[in-house]
């Protein structure tokens, strides 16, 4: 697969990556909630219904994170959860993190992970925590889960 | 902090330390095959471990003591500061300095001449009854391949990748002769080393501002979600900058600028408060 272009982020004391600009912004409609999403790589942004209509917050956010030295494909998700916390690992090509009580998620995708895989595979993923997390049973959502429909 | 123990990690594919952080939540994989995230604000850390690595006192002693509390210090209380930190006489002694002026190599001179290691790399500070104590954690020396040069003992080692990516000698202290380890100090001065090309070794009184501004500087960037974090941290860079301090402009190898800071000590050129 071929690695997206994507310029590597460099700052000593910024090792975890936590300061990354997310300049790009589009507000979605996911299951009638309204989603805020942030990325720095427009090919991120989900292939979702947008919503230009409303103003006003919105009821979960996700930062999304193209992340050029996170090599690697989508592996079988690792689950940790917890009564405030969700996070997946599926290697480190994408890392998700929700706190379901700010109701923000974020995601680090791997260089490898082209927008093909990100829309069939991670938009849904995502979607789903979302719809889970806004119904009030965030660590319910992953039982039926399949491992394999996450595995590219 | 919760550790899950699943032995099918034992079979797991090795992975390289990778940690990734929003706001106040941080996660990553922890060699060989662990996961572990860590909550800032609510003080939480979950891990998943495999039998092996939580069976291995040195995978503990190595990884996940200096990772957690490096990542969770700060919103605890425990501020990690880059420098070194050595006692002698029961008095905590400081070497400040930017990354490659040699702050390694001349702590591991230090040790020789009896001074007692508590930290090289990352010293972990915290306010006990108001007064300022600093940490270690018992870690190798990392001393970088040109230190051959200035220590015999390292022909017998192999340099490894350490867990920044650079290639270094992990050195435990006991194998510099004279050197000793203790757990935590109370600092009472500071040496900012410089490096020279002019031969011998000068010392010039550092102002507290200028230590303020090193510290501040050097130290990781905290969103803003850790206001409580943020302000412990400064509190405590503010009762460091108070200590007497001076800035070491050597153009000398390790073991004659650690001779220098001894006679500088000896005699007393400065009182300690």
């Amino acid at each position: 697969m071929q690695s997206l272009e994507f310029s590597h982020y460099s700052d000593p004391l910024d090792l975890l990556r936590r300061f990354i600009q997310t300049p790009t912004k589009a507000t979605y409609r996911v299951d009638g909630a309204r989603v805020g999403v942030e990325t720095n790589d427009f090919t991120l942004l989900p292939e979702l219904p947008l919503d230009a209509e409303f103003t006003g917050p919105c009821a979960l956010e996700w930062k999304l994170i193209r992340d050029a030295d996170s090599p690697g494909l989508l592996e079988p998700p690792m689950f940790l959860t917890s009564a405030t916390l969700t996070v997946v690992a599926m290697g480190t090509a994408c890392l998700l993190g929700l706190d379901h009580e700010t109701h923000k998620l974020f995601g680090f995708i791997g260089a490898d992970i082209d927008a093909l895989t990100f829309q069939k595979y991670l938009v849904p993923f995502l979607c789903r925590m979302t719809k889970n997390v806004l119904s009030g049973d965030p660590i319910g959502c992953f039982v039926s889960w399949s491992h394999d429909s996450a595995h590219v | 902090m919760e550790i899950i123990i699943d032995s099918t990690l034992d079979n797991a594919v090795e992975r390289p330390a990778y940690f990734r952080g929003s706001g106040h939540l941080v996660f990553g994989f922890l060699p060989p095959s662990g996961f572990i995230t860590y909550d800032l604000l609510r003080k939480y850390v979950r891990a998943v471990l495999s039998t092996k690595a939580a069976c291995d006192d040195s995978f503990w002693r190595t990884l996940l003591v200096p990772i957690t509390i490096g990542i969770l210090g700060t919103s605890v209380n425990v501020v990690p500061l880059h420098c070194a930190c050595l006692e002698r006489n029961g008095n905590g002694l400081l070497i400040a300095g930017d990354s490659g002026v040699g702050k390694s190599t001349l702590t591991a001179a230090l040790t020789q001449r009896g001074h007692a290691l508590i930290s090289d790399d990352w010293t972990y500070f915290s306010k006990e009854q108001s007064a300022l104590v600093a940490h270690g954690l018992c870690s190798p020396i990392k001393l970088l391949p040109d230190a051959v040069q200035f220590f015999r003992e390292l022909r017998e080692l192999t340099p490894v990748i350490s867990l920044n990516g650079e290639l270094a000698y992990e050195v435990d202290p006991g194998r510099l002769a004279g050197s000793t380890v203790k757990n935590s100090s109370r600092p009472c001065r500071i040496f900012f080393l410089e490096r020279t090309f002019r031969p011998g070794c000068h010392f010039v009184s550092y102002p507290p501002e200028s230590l303020r501004e090193f510290f501040e500087k050097s130290a990781e960037r905290l969103p803003d979600e850790l206001v409580a974090a943020k302000t412990v941290r400064s509190t405590i860079i503010r009762a460091l900058s108070t200590l007497p301090s001076w800035v070491i402009r050597t153009g000398e190898g390790p073991q004659r600028t650690a001779e220098a800071i001894d006679q500088f000590i000896l005699e007393g050129k400065y009182a300690i408060a």
